[in-house]
């Protein structure tokens, strides 16, 4: 008897081992990436600097672009010493998640503008609204990211640094080679290109886009959704029915390939760069990468609006930054934010990492956005781009919205059944919170 | 007498001192997390009460919820489809592999070393190589099988639902199969050449030396191997979690998976805890049955 309860004693701690793992990640550190910092140790000495830490999810040209402004505020003055972590970008927002209850945190954090409001009624993020306003600059804010930083008494909890949106970009070779001289312009003429373009032969599809499984499936699905003349809180409309139906048919036939739900948007970049792909839903990062070396494109290619359905639409994106909860130098913090979003700073910052400011005065600095044609077009396109959220339940939102793309696309549902449930799940939760004007 | 006793005592005390270590442990380490798990399951902390401290205590209201919702039932299924199936294979090619390479020729022991590359490799590196194996248009499977004529038109293997769970159920079982091999291989080794060698003197022959000398010789190891397999294959994460996403559309999706997404993707605390905890009380429920069967070997 005893020795069967020993036994039990064992398998009760086996067991624990097991959703241990699930449970008890949050005394997990994360992976410490490249850390900018110059002089990070040599300060130890003097300790009359103040450490701030920041922890972002940028690499490649955006890594850039946030170095070189930390290491801009670090040499502006000698009281803070800011030191920048780069964390992958879902690791990042797990350790926001655990930081939530365990209350490790950075000083300040970045994280993707959807997620801001969850965040913000998780409590990660401090309320800096009273901060902020007596800076007496936030009228020179574009609203749509400004509102992102918002909770649900409008009071700001972070501040927005850059924003993008989908615009289309065509492989003029393949276009011309088909007989077109321009991007269309309206899905009939779309989808007569996406037709005319496809050649099985070689593997070439008319079009390419992410429909992934996750927010950025979503953040793809958006423009079509909204330029067919519905929104989110009406999913189960005829136009919106139409527009899942509109991507649906690329699919079935075969002019868009299968496998974009499991591209994210990074892949449908690469099979376009490949020549796989004639049209691509493309963001305004995009343009910086399809510049590198590493890219390699040798063909022509053009930007355009995306196509027209019943009036233009398309989608913001973009990063804010916020001073997280428990932080000993929120003063210290939001002077860094303040002058991280000076319009100079703000501009240089967004032209290194092909972004788009976002405040106006930083905008006019230079002729950048509008000289570069390519950046023109999402400059056009920032008048009628939507923006997701703000809803704390944005999450689960986006979760219906993408599955019911997916099971589109997979051909397992109709679009009218699929957006039926997708309404399903998305109108009560509306109902109970509105998403904030 | 009276001596004796406290020395019998003494005796016990050092043993409890001895298992004290590790039982803080257990109890630090592992049961606090698991006792606020429990605890969480049954309020209704999420997104919208969580930094308010306004959740409060539900029931067994979550799990109602969880074992009705179509999404919960398919991934249910799936964990029971994935393990099963991954047991099945990776326990009878174990086995064969464990007798063939227990015969003495040439190089068998460097390639039973070889096969066992699989097992030493972390999962997320086994997870992305099969993320591009099972590739439709850049994949090697289905390089190979269009190239031999088998099949005609490449298989959208992680694109469609049922193939992308025959797809991660192949990768793991790459994983399982040394695994197996070399728990069976300790349980072959450990049964003595003088059994067989007396045995064929009795005139068996080679069938029946594995059905009444191997078989029931290695049935400790045979259940240890089993047992451990399902645990390990039932709580499956990373390899879904890198190679598929749980999708499409959840058809990879299993307990471990699902659990962390209510979690950590939709911030749905409770409801995952409750998740976590059923995958929990199935590994318990597999954990017992193992003990009661050890125990009655024992007696």
């Amino acid at each position: 008897m005893k020795r069967n309860w020993r036994k039990l004693v064992a398998a009760v701690s086996a067991g624990m081992v097991m959703t241990g793992m699930l449970a008890g990640c949050g005394s997990e550190k994360p992976a410490v990436g490249e850390s900018s910092s110059v002089d990070g140790n040599s300060d130890d000495g003097n300790g009359s600097k103040k450490e701030v830490t920041l922890w972002h999810y940028f690499f490649d040209e955006e890594g850039k672009a946030i170095e070189r402004v930390v290491e801009l505020y670090n040499n502006s003055q000698d009281k803070i010493h800011i030191t920048s972590t780069y964390i992958s970008r879902d690791e990042l927002m797990n350790q926001y998640t655990i930081g939530a209850v365990s209350g490790e945190l950075p000083d300040i954090g970045m994280v993707d503008s959807p997620d801001m409001a969850s965040y913000i009624s998780l409590g990660v993020f401090e309320d800096i609204d009273d901060e902020l306003q007596e800076w007496g600059e936030l009228d020179k804010f574009y609203e749509g990211p400004l509102n992102s930083c918002r909770d649900s008494e409008g009071r700001l909890h972070g501040i927005p640094n850059n924003s993008n949106c989908l615009a289309l970009v065509c492989n003029m070779d393949l276009l011309n080679a088909a007989g077109f001289d321009e991007p269309p312009t309206t899905w009939d003429e779309f989808r007569e290109v996406a037709r005319a373009c496809t050649d099985p032969g070689n593997s070439v599809y008319g079009y390419a886009m992410c429909a992934i499984g996750n927010e950025e499936g979503t953040f793809q699905y958006i423009p079509w959704l909204y330029a067919s003349g519905a929104d989110v809180t009406t999913l189960d409309s005829p136009e919106a029915v139409k527009s899942m139906e509109f991507l649906g048919d690329l699919v079935s036939d075969g002019y868009m390939s299968k496998e974009v739900i499991n591209w994210t948007q990074a892949d449908a970049l690469n099979a376009f760069a490949a020549g796989k792909a004639a049209m691509l839903e493309s963001g305004t990062w995009h343009i910086a990468l399809l510049d590198s070396d590493s890219m390699n494109v040798d063909f022509n290619y053009k930007y355009a609006l995306l196509p027209k359905g019943e009036q233009n639409a398309s989608v913001i994106g973009g990063e804010n930054f916020g001073v997280c909860a428990g932080s000993e130098a929120k003063e210290e913090c939001i002077d860094f934010l303040k002058f991280m979003m000076q319009p100079q700073n703000n501009a240089d910052w967004c032209e290194i990492g092909g972004k788009l400011p976002v405040r106006s005065d930083a905008m006019e600095l230079k002729d950048f956005w509008t000289e570069d044609e390519r950046y023109a077009v999402f400059s056009e396109t920032m008048n009628f781009a939507v923006a997701r959220g703000p809803h704390e339940s944005w999450p689960t939102i986006s979760e219906a919205i993408y599955n019911a793309e997916q099971s589109v696309l997979l051909g397992e549902k109709s679009a009218a059944d699929a957006m039926k449930e997708a309404a399903s799940v998305v109108d009560p939760i509306l109902k109970e919170v509105p998403i904030a004007e | 007498m009276k001596n004796k006793l406290s020395m019998a005592s003494k005796k016990r005390l050092e043993g409890y001192g001895f298992i004290m270590p590790g039982f803080l442990y257990i109890l630090l380490i592992l049961g606090y997390p698991l006792v606020y798990n429990v605890i969480l399951s049954f309020k209704d902390t999420n997104v919208k009460n969580f930094a308010k401290g306004t959740s409060t205590f539900i029931g067994v209201e979550n799990y109602v919820k969880l074992f009705q919702d179509p999404t919960f039932q398919l991934v249910l299924k799936n964990t029971i489809v994935f393990t099963l199936a991954c047991l099945v294979v990776q326990f009878t090619v174990g086995f064969l592999f464990a007798i063939f390479f227990s015969q003495k020729f040439t190089l068998s022991g460097p390639i039973r070393g070889l096969i066992l590359v699989g097992y030493m490799m972390p999962m997320s590196v086994t997870a992305m190589i099969g993320k591009n194996i099972f590739g439709v248009s850049e994949g090697v499977i289905n390089d190979l099988l269009l190239k031999i004529g088998f099949i005609h038109e490449p298989i959208e293997w992680l694109v469609n639902g049922g193939t992308a769970l025959i797809a991660v159920i192949a990768v793991n079982c790459w994983v399982g199969i040394p695994f197996n091999m070399l728990l069976l291989t300790s349980g072959l080794t450990g049964i003595s050449e003088d059994v067989y060698e007396s045995a064929s003197l009795d005139g068996a022959n080679k069938v029946q030396r594995f059905f009444y000398i191997t078989l029931p010789l290695m049935k400790s190891s045979i259940l240890a191997v089993l047992m451990l397999g399902f645990i390990y294959t039932f709580k499956a994460f990373d390899l879904m979690f890198i190679m598929t996403s749980g999708g499409p559309l959840n058809a990879t999706d299993v307990l471990g998976t699902y659990a962390y997404t209510l979690s950590f993707t939709k911030y749905e605390f409770s409801q995952g805890s409750a998740a976590a905890i059923v995958l929990f009380c199935c590994l318990f429920v597999v954990g017992l049955f193992y003990l009661r069967l050890i125990s009655k070997e024992d007696d």
